[in-house]
């Protein structure tokens, strides 16, 4: 077998570098966004109005229930159609449609955040009542317990397993490619396909996943470490 | 010898349901300024629900509450502001954990009484002295044993300078050997002239240092009197029966 690895690395390397840059962009603010929806939906799970408890149960169950590759479609595809249906208006027709990334970016969002929103949720319910009581008793509100007390309690105990969600976003992001999002997947499908050096694109398309999420999984270990707080 | 007091605390018929579960019966008390009341009874007779129902923690089903001159439960004070004025201590301690001690004391008058960082720091540490831990300032709750905690979660209480004290079996969860340094520093605060209101199995404190000791039991306040009268001379066979088991 004859591999080509130099003329691979060159020939692949620069475009997945850029596919780099794509995955960072996307992976960071998904995940950034997909902590304040879940946080956002934990809070109205715990709300004392059933209806909008009620609402979200749905919701979560409605993103759980399908996979991502599905919703990645339906955002980016059917969404658009939709709106268009839902705004026509005497004879004007609007043409909204959504860049594949910004598209690829929603779904992670909605997708992570209704798995973060469970785990923030039952960090919260984890929090001692008698925390809360303790609070309540020096005389701050209900509100001010939980943005004081409870809160940044769940938040911490809860990074452990945002970290695993956030290498687990990244290497998800090779989903984008069926949106035509040009990230590492496409990039390195375009490039086998032309070149036939499809050995040495896969293997060279592996080893930057690698790179890419063994630091980030060794950060979130120091992290975790750093806000670990005994009880 | 009667010297009128002003009242801290009257509380007038209270009762508390659970569902069904008639927990406290028209209770009654009246707490005067300085007063140490110490309430004692079996496992199951109300006492913490009472204690809670005085900060309204829990909510009473019926009856009054009046502190000081104010209806606390008229609806016209804010709950929360309410219990600023009203410190509570508990079995449990409930430190929170991702704070360190300081800041656990100073998360409240920063908050609430807006505070700045340096001033309430300075009070803090003062009255970490005063609990007799001055050198733990800078240490998260985790590395205090039990009483340490019990006592910062004293001082925690303290730094919003309530004028009463609420006590729940503050000694209960702790090593034999540790209730000592808690009781201490609770009896300083008696000393000093706080008002507290202090369930306890500790008969040995309720002696020496309650003004007036209630027993409690079954959802009624069965008896109260003086420490002497009460552990001397009961004069309800409950009361009798009950010391028996525990003296
Ligand atoms: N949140 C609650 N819901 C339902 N019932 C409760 C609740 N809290 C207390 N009770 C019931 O009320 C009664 C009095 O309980 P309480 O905790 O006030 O007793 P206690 O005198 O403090 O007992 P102990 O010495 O064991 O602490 C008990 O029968 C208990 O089961
Ligand atoms: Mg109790």
């Amino acid at each position: 077998m004859d591999l080509k690895w130099s003329e691979a690395i060159d020939g692949l390397g620069p475009s997945l570098l850029q596919g780099v840059v794509v995955v960072l962009q996307a992976t960071i603010i998904s995940f950034i966004l997909a902590a304040l929806v879940g946080l956002l939906i934990a809070m109205c799970r715990l709300s004392k109005w059933k209806v909008i408890r009620g609402v979200f149960v749905v919701f979560v169950e409605i993103i759980r229930g399908t996979p991502l590759l599905v919703q990645l479609f339906y955002i980016y595809y059917v969404v658009p159609l939709l709106l268009n249906h839902l705004l026509a208006s005497g004879g004007t027709q609007p043409n909204i449609q959504f860049t594949a990334l910004s598209a690829g970016i929603a779904g992670m969002t909605i997708n992570y955040g209704a798995y973060i929103s469970e785990v923030f949720r039952s960090a919260i319910l984890s929090i001692d009542t008698g925390q809360k009581e303790s609070g309540l008793a020096l005389g701050f509100t209900q509100l001010q317990v939980l943005r004081k007390i409870v809160i940044p309690q769940a938040l911490r105990n809860s990074i452990p397993v945002l970290g695993n969600y956030l290498v687990m976003m990244i290497k998800d992001t090779s989903l984008l490619a069926v949106i035509s999002v040009s990230e590492l997947l496409l990039r390195t499908q375009t490039y086998a396909s032309q070149t036939f050096q499809t050995i040495e694109s896969y293997t060279i398309l592996a080893v930057v996943y690698l790179i890419l999420s063994l630091p980030l999984a060794h950060i979130m270990k120091m992290i975790e470490k750093k806000f670990h707080v005994e009880n | 010898m009667s010297e009128t007091k002003q009242s801290m605390l009257t509380i007038t018929k209270l009762s508390k349901y659970y569902g069904k579960n008639h927990v406290l019966k028209k209770v009654n008390l009246n707490v005067k300024k300085g007063e140490v009341v110490c309430i004692i009874g079996p496992s199951g007779s109300g006492k913490s629900t009472f204690l809670r129902c005085i900060n309204l923690l829990e909510r009473p089903s019926s009856g009054s509450i009046f502190y000081q001159d104010n209806d606390v439960l008229d609806g016209k004070w804010k709950t929360n502001e309410y219990r600023q004025h009203v410190g509570m201590v508990f079995q449990g301690y409930y430190l929170f954990p991702f704070k360190k001690v300081i800041d656990n004391i100073t998360m409240a008058p920063r908050t609430l009484k807006n505070k700045n960082k340096a001033e309430a720091e300075v009070e803090a540490l003062e009255l970490l002295k005063k609990v007799g831990l001055a050198d733990k300032d800078d240490v998260y709750p985790a590395s205090l044993s039990g009483g340490q905690k019990q006592r910062v979660a004293i001082a925690r209480a303290l730094a919003m300078h309530p004028e009463l004290l609420l006590f729940d079996e503050p000694t209960s969860a702790l090593d034999p050997e540790l209730v000592g340094e808690v009781l201490r520093v609770m009896k300083g605060l008696a000393e000093e002239g706080m008002t507290m209101v202090v369930v306890t199995h500790e008969m040995g404190f309720a002696r020496e240092v309650a003004n007036r000791v209630i027993f409690m039991e079954g959802g009624y306040i069965v008896e109260e009197g003086a420490p002497e009268e009460i552990f001397g001379n009961p004069k309800n066979e409950r009361t009798r029966e009950f010391l028996a088991r525990v003296l």
